[in-house]
């Protein structure tokens, strides 16, 4: 496996966030929920380039994304990755109930209009939110 | 009156008299008693009579009567017990001691009794008794208690409890407790009212953010209870090697997520779906529905593919949907590695699951039939290389550059043995072949330098390609840069030498050979004799190779003379050069060939020796490395260098060439899948029809 530099490490993010049907991208820290990486999410401090970094600083105006917001459906990355983050807590109780040496690997939630890929890792969430494929 | 007073007396008087005489009768009878049993003690040592014994108990029940029972002292059920043990104990004490200490020792008796009797129930009592006075000390504990439940009272308040029922808890404790912990109180009082106040922002929050969309902006800020990070710590944490490990691990599972194809949730009872496609025949190849060949990935890399070719392909024996493909080099990046390994999956179709990479050239690769984390190559360097996919994608070992192992690029490999003991046998352009075991490249285990046989003007042999049969690894063809394809042996056994077996000569090909391949023979007539070669002389010829041993005895003429030649039974004149032909795995009687137009057909001799059931041509979906290059070259852009089935089902087909793309094909059944037993037989009957025209041609 190549040892990939930082930059070739996002570019392989960058390219799940660009193959045809894929809406978001999010990279969230297990351990405290943080906010990695995101693309294709509206976030209260990114600026315009989709697949920059997020630091999300409190300083910003959110103001002026709240339109496109309501009309788009797309979510603020700080919803969807507190809402995950609670969601794989969740399963990981629900796993840990079941079986104590078990561990959750990768969850997909089908919903009406999309799907969820969240993989949970021991350090890091990825998850993608994607079309269905049209059936 | 006086009468009366007088009766009285005299009465009390009478009485009197009658207590004393009472009295002393009783004297008198005390001293006889113990007088008897002093005397009688003696006579009777051990054995008391059981009239005496009586006799005595008499006595004690007189005594008993006479001293007072004591009230409650022996209850209904003791004097039984005691009776049968008290006669004993009372002669022996008779035997050794004297007359007054009787009384004693039988109120003694009596006391042992009582004493019973209170060590029965008394200790019960009192041990129920004692147990309220603790009860009090325990309220100290329960202070303690008391504490440990006030730290657990104010964590559980931070999920967001009622604390009402706890708040009743300590006016049950004492009053010296509630002013010892009001301090305290008062403190926790603090903390919960701050907890109850946080969440129940928290909750608000929740709720406007949820109920809200416009505001939720601002809501989900101060409802994000996890911290953002600066961007130092996201520059720390992007560069980490566990972020770099689970990009690479979680987004290959995205992608094959993603590229799933089939939706498992598809309703087939809403709208109309799409008329299957095994209905259709297939467009430009038409024919029989069993035969159609579809074609189902294609894999190209823009980074890693751009300007290289495909140099080999290979399917992994254990896992069926991987597989590589080597590359030449990139002229135009000098800085990437020269040699390249990309391990495609089926369900991936947009990057590589694996990068290997090399310093020179790979010019053949394939997995390890025994390991499937192994791979290895041969390289334009001489080098023969093992990449491990639990490893980087630098080789895990590589044989040196030195004299001991090959100085000019290695074109074909194998690795021959079993499970437990195999070997990996490499043969360059300068004609050395060399073992090695899987575990140490450092040195070569065999080292066997292939001559040209005398007839030849120059001793040189140049082979281009290596192939073992299925039964024999001590055995192989070579084919060469001039045509021929000679047997060749690693040993020296009887009748030949280790090296090229100059009696035998498979004369045919006018140009160098550039692929031969045994029949895989895994059904129940043996064809492993059967041998495909493929040649740039726009051909492919089919041969029936003679069986080592017997080459010796069956060649009338003497060593040093010419070689007997052997000609093939079968020729395929094609319109190209071919550049690689193969068996199918499964089916005896297909074979695929791969040829400098770009075509892929397939062919089933048990059908027609002379046309091909099938024939296709990738798509240019994927836009491989000559895609934008002008048209003039369109023909050598297409060309295609390699083909591998898939060794387990043989359904599939993977082929690629100069542009780079490696594309899958999969065959219908009759073409891969199950075989029929007049599968194996029509091939034999084939065979020996070949056989008898040839003869007869020959002669």
């Amino acid at each position: 496996m190549a040892q990939n530099a930082p930059e070739e490490t996002l570019a392989l993010l960058a390219r799940i966030s660009q193959k045809p049907g894929v809406q978001s991208t999010l990279v969230i820290s297990r351990e405290n929920g943080a906010i990695v990486r995101t693309s294709g999410l509206i976030s209260n401090s990114s600026t315009a380039n989709p697949n920059s970094t997020l630091p999300a600083s409190l300083e910003n105006a959110p103001d002026s994304y709240s339109n496109g917001r309501k009309e788009s459906g797309i979510h603020s990355a700080e919803d969807v990755a507190s809402i995950v983050w609670s969601f794989v807590g969740a399963a990981g109780i629900l796993v840990d109930g079941l079986d104590k040496e078990d561990e959750v690997k990768l969850l997909r939630l089908r919903t009406k209009k999309n799907e969820l890929v969240i993989i949970p890792d021991p350090k890091f969430i990825l998850v993608a939110i994607h079309d269905t494929p049209p059936a | 009156m006086e009468q009366t007073m007088q009766q009285r007396r005299d009465e009390i008087l009478a009485k009197k008299a009658k207590l004393a005489e009472l009295k002393y009768q009783r004297e008198l009878r005390r001293q006889t008693a113990a007088s008897r049993q002093s005397q009688g003690s003696p006579s009777d040592l051990a054995q008391p009579t059981p009239s005496r014994a009586d006799k005595t108990r008499d006595l004690d029940m007189l005594l008993k009567g006479i001293v007072g029972e004591r009230p409650g002292s022996t209850g209904p059920g003791s004097p039984a017990g005691g009776r049968s043990t008290r006669p004993t104990s009372v002669i022996s004490a008779g035997q050794l001691s004297s007359d007054n200490e009787i009384p004693p020792y039988s109120s003694g008796g009596g006391m042992v009794d009582r004493e019973m009797q209170t060590l029965s129930i008394a200790p019960l009592a009192t041990v129920f008794e004692f147990d309220a006075e603790p009860k009090k000390e325990i309220i100290t504990y329960s202070k303690g208690v008391q504490t440990s439940t006030e730290w657990s009272r104010s964590k559980s308040r931070g999920a967001g409890d009622s604390g009402s029922e706890r708040d009743e808890s300590p006016t049950r404790t004492s009053k010296a407790n509630k002013r010892l912990s009001r301090r305290q109180k008062e403190r926790d009082e603090e903390i919960r009212m701050s907890l109850r106040k946080e969440i129940e922002e928290e909750i608000k929050a929740a709720q406007q953010s949820s109920l809200d969309a416009g505001a939720g902006a601002t809501g989900s800020k101060e409802n994000f209870p996890f911290k953002t990070l600066t961007n130092e710590e996201l520059n720390a944490v992007q560069s980490s090697d566990d972020f770099a490990n689970f990009v690479e691990r979680s987004t290959k599972v995205l992608e094959r997520a993603l590229d799933q194809q089939y939706d498992i949730l598809a309703d087939y009872a809403l709208g109309g779906v799409d008329v299957d496609e095994e209905d259709e025949g297939y467009g430009s190849s038409g024919g029989k529905k069993g035969r159609r060949i579809k074609e189902i990935a294609q894999f190209w890399d823009e980074r890693w593919s751009k300007k290289r070719m495909i140099s080999d392909l290979g399917f992994s024996t254990k896992f069926p949907e991987l597989v590589l493909a080597s590359y030449t080099k990139n002229p135009s990046a000098p800085h990437d590695p020269d040699g390249l390994i990309q391990v495609w999956n089926l369900h991936m179709h947009d990057r590589p699951e694996y990068i290997f990479h090399a310093q020179s050239d790979v010019l053949t690769a394939k997995f390890s039939p025994f390991h499937p984390n192994l791979i290895i190559g041969g390289a334009y360097s001489g080098q023969v290389l093992l990449w491990d996919t639990r490893a980087k994608s630098a080789p895990v070992q590589k044989t040196p550059l030195t004299g001991s192992g090959h100085t000019h690029p290695v074109y074909s490999l194998d690795i021959v043995g079993t499970q437990n003991a195999n070997n990996i046998i490499s043969c360059s352009t300068d004609g050395v072949v060399c073992g090695w075991t899987v575990d140490m490249l450092s040195q070569p285990q065999e080292f066997l330098e292939l001559t040209s046989p005398p007839p030849a003007k120059t001793e040189d042999m140049a082979p281009t390609c290596i192939a073992f049969p299925q039964s024999d690894p001590t055995y192989f063809l070579a084919g060469t840069e001039e045509g021929s394809i000679y047997p060749c042996h690693r040993y020296d056994r009887a009748g030949a030498k280790a090296g090229v077996d100059g009696r035998v000569k498979y004369a045919g090909h006018a140009a160098p050979v550039m692929s031969l391949d045994f029949h895989p023979a895994r059904g129940q007539i043996d064809l492993g004799d059967l041998v495909l070669s493929a040649s740039v002389d726009w051909s492919v010829k089919l041969w029936k190779v003679k069986p080592p041993a017997a080459t010796g005895p069956s060649n009338p003429t003497a060593p040093g003379t010419s070689a007997n030649v052997v000609e093939p039974l079968l020729s395929i004149p094609r319109e190209d050069l071919v550049y690689d032909v193969r068996w199918s795995p499964v089916k005896p009687s297909v074979f695929a060939l791969v040829d400098g137009s770009g075509s892929l057909e397939i062919w089933d001799v048990n059908v027609d020796v002379e046309v091909p059931v099938q024939k296709i041509s990738p798509s240019d979906a994927k836009r491989g490395a000559f895609a934008s290059m002008p048209s003039g070259l369109g023909y050598m852009n297409r060309s295609l260098n390699k083909l591998t089935w898939e060794r387990n089902e043989g359904r599939r087909i993977a082929v690629g060439g100069m542009d780079g793309v490696v594309t899958v094909f999969e065959v219908g059944a009759e073409l891969g899948g199950e075989v029929r037993g007049e599968e194996w037989s029509g091939v034999k009957r084939l065979v020996t029809r070949l056989e008898t025209v040839g003869e007869v041609n020959g002669k």
